[in-house]
């Protein structure tokens, strides 16, 4: 009899001895308003089903932006001179790819793993259409994405980093990342992976929503919405702003 | 302190732009000149995206013309009827800069185009005014007055539908102001300048109008023609920031009013070789820019 209780609780408890991660957002909108110069984005997690997580499970945390449609341009020499050359669009690629993980992620999960669940910019599906379909062209797609990438990290819009993720108190973690000033606005997803010895154990989602907010959303949409009154409205500004220094410095 | 600005969705050093714009609001004081043509360079060195420093750049000269042809019109020094006609001609030049801007934009090449309408014009006129200052730092023992010639150029008589300009006291054909106005258009849309600096040589020159009405004429049609170009830089382009705007404004206002007390105390041929100096230097920083290898073979942009 007290062998079955024994064996029960075991399968009671087993399911939540199942390692899992959970994740969590202080704030699920960042606002772009004037004073935007990138903003600290932390995220809020804990381990369940490990005991003493801290240095025995690894994290790679994922911020995907929203899609965005991107040009890459070859820039070539012309005489004295370097003039833009061919465009070519490339398709697929979000706005923002970020990564953070507790160490390379190539230390953490093999290669299928990485590529499964697009754990760096290096895996993301980016396609370059070429402006023809001549054969050589074609050939060179393989080349365009890897200068798009390359670019793209320089403008800090694709990024690895193998810090920003701390333990505290056992269970629970914390990963500081950060976003750019040239980050897109859009609707974000924020993926967490739990892995060990190369083995994912668990994952989770969240979304993150990036919004102008405020005089800087007025003046945006005002701008696109309603173009002509909006240039209409800088002439009357500045008509305005003239007028005014020209009475203020009358003599 | 960050600023960050909604058209050119970057931020910017709000008291930096400021003080750029006093610096070229004191040499536009001091020499009397509309000062776009160094404001938009400076923008682009600044690092902001070249099609919105033309389309923003417009709505300070708006601002500054403004405050500039108001003394004119008090002393009624403003040809209103050539002024109508150079308006009437840069409506038309400003429309066709902004459809060539688009284009331009559409296929990558606006920023190239930029640069070397720049480059072009900067080094000729830099140049000229060079040469012209030194020759006449040379002269300047002589003192004796040079009378100006003024006559009515027969060619521009002879040109069809030859009128009385009653202020400028001049018989010529309303298509040579209309002609120089398209030009004057054209270049504010594609340049983001008055064009008063290539506008005034004209008027002095070729139409050969007296010098008591050229700036205030000049002025006169540059607030109109490039008010029409910021309205259509917004409506064709979406490059006019008027945040940025207001920011250059501001500087402009307090740095034009100190140049402009800076300028009495120097000799009008030192002026203009300094201007021609720093044009020149400008047009230097441009080619540099365009003649160096690009730190990368590629760039990347996100397409609306």
């Amino acid at each position: 009899m007290r062998a079955l209780v024994v064996i029960l609780a075991v399968i009671a408890l087993s399911p939540a001895k199942a390692a899992n991660i959970e994740l969590g957002l202080a704030d699920d909108r960042v606002e772009v308003d004037t004073g935007f110069a990138g903003a600290k984005l932390t995220l809020f997690g804990a381990i369940t089903g490990i005991d003493d997580p801290a240095g025995n499970v690894d994290i790679v945390s994922v911020i995907r932006g929203p899609d965005a449609r991107f040009q890459i341009r070859e820039i070539e020499k012309a005489n004295l001179i370097w003039v833009p050359g061919k465009t070519h669009l490339v398709e697929g690629a979000p706005g923002l790819y970020l990564t953070n993980s507790t160490k390379p992620v190539t230390d953490i999960a093999p290669l299928p793993l990485q590529d499964q669940y697009r754990l760096g910019a290096d895996f993301l599906d980016i396609e370059i259409h070429t402006q023809s379909d001549h054969k050589d062209e074609i050939d060179k797609t393989v080349l365009y994405r890897e200068a798009f990438l390359t670019e793209a990290k320089a403008l800090g819009l694709y990024e690895a980093r193998i810090d920003g993720i701390a333990f505290s108190k056992g269970a629970l973690f914390t990963i500081n990342a950060r976003l750019p000033a040239n980050t897109p606005v859009g609707e974000y997803t924020v993926s967490v992976y739990l892995f060990r010895n190369g083995e994912l154990l668990s994952s989770d989602q969240a979304e993150l929503g990036v919004n102008r907010v405020g005089l800087e959303r007025r003046i945006y949409d005002f701008a696109f919405e309603r173009p002509i009154s909006y240039g209409i409205f800088c002439v009357i500004i500045s008509l305005l702003a003239g007028w005014l220094a020209s009475v203020a410095f009358r003599k | 302190m960050q600023f960050y600005l909604p058209i050119a969705e970057m931020p910017v050093d709000p008291f930096v732009i400021m003080t750029m714009g006093a610096a070229v609001g004191f040499l536009s004081g001091m020499f009397g000149v509309g000062g776009g043509f160094l404001m938009t360079p400076l923008l682009i060195f600044y690092g902001i995206p070249p099609a919105i420093a033309v389309g923003t750049e417009t709505t300070q000269i708006v601002a500054s013309s403004v405050s500039g042809v108001t003394a004119h019109l008090k002393r009624k020094t403003v040809d209103f009827q050539m002024g109508g006609f150079l308006v009437l001609g840069g409506s038309v030049g400003s429309f066709i800069g902004v459809m060539i801007f688009r284009a331009l934009s559409a296929t990558g090449q606006i920023d190239l185009m930029i640069s070397l309408s720049y480059v072009i014009f900067l080094g000729a006129i830099g140049g000229l005014m060079l040469l012209e200052s030194t020759r006449a730092l040379i002269r300047a023992r002589d003192t004796r007055p040079r009378p100006r010639k003024r006559r009515s150029p027969t060619w521009l008589a002879a040109m069809p539908f030859a009128m009385r300009f009653r202020s400028s006291q001049l018989y010529i054909s309303p298509l040579a102001p209309i002609m120089f106005g398209f030009f004057g258009g054209l270049m504010a849309a594609i340049m983001g300048v008055g064009g008063g600096f290539i506008m005034v040589p004209v008027m002095l020159y070729i139409l050969n109008m007296p010098t008591n009405v050229v700036v205030g004429t000049s002025l006169f049609q540059i607030v109109f023609v490039t008010a029409l170009t910021t309205i259509l830089h917004a409506a064709a382009n979406q490059t006019v920031d008027i945040a940025l705007g207001l920011l250059l404004m501001v500087g402009g206002v307090i740095g034009a009013q100190l140049g402009a007390r800076a300028g009495i105390k120097l000799r009008a041929e030192h002026l203009r070789a300094l201007l021609a100096l720093i044009v020149l230097a400008v047009c230097a920083r441009l080619l540099i820019g365009l003649a160096l290898p690009p730190s990368s073979p590629f760039t990347v942009h996100g397409v609306s």
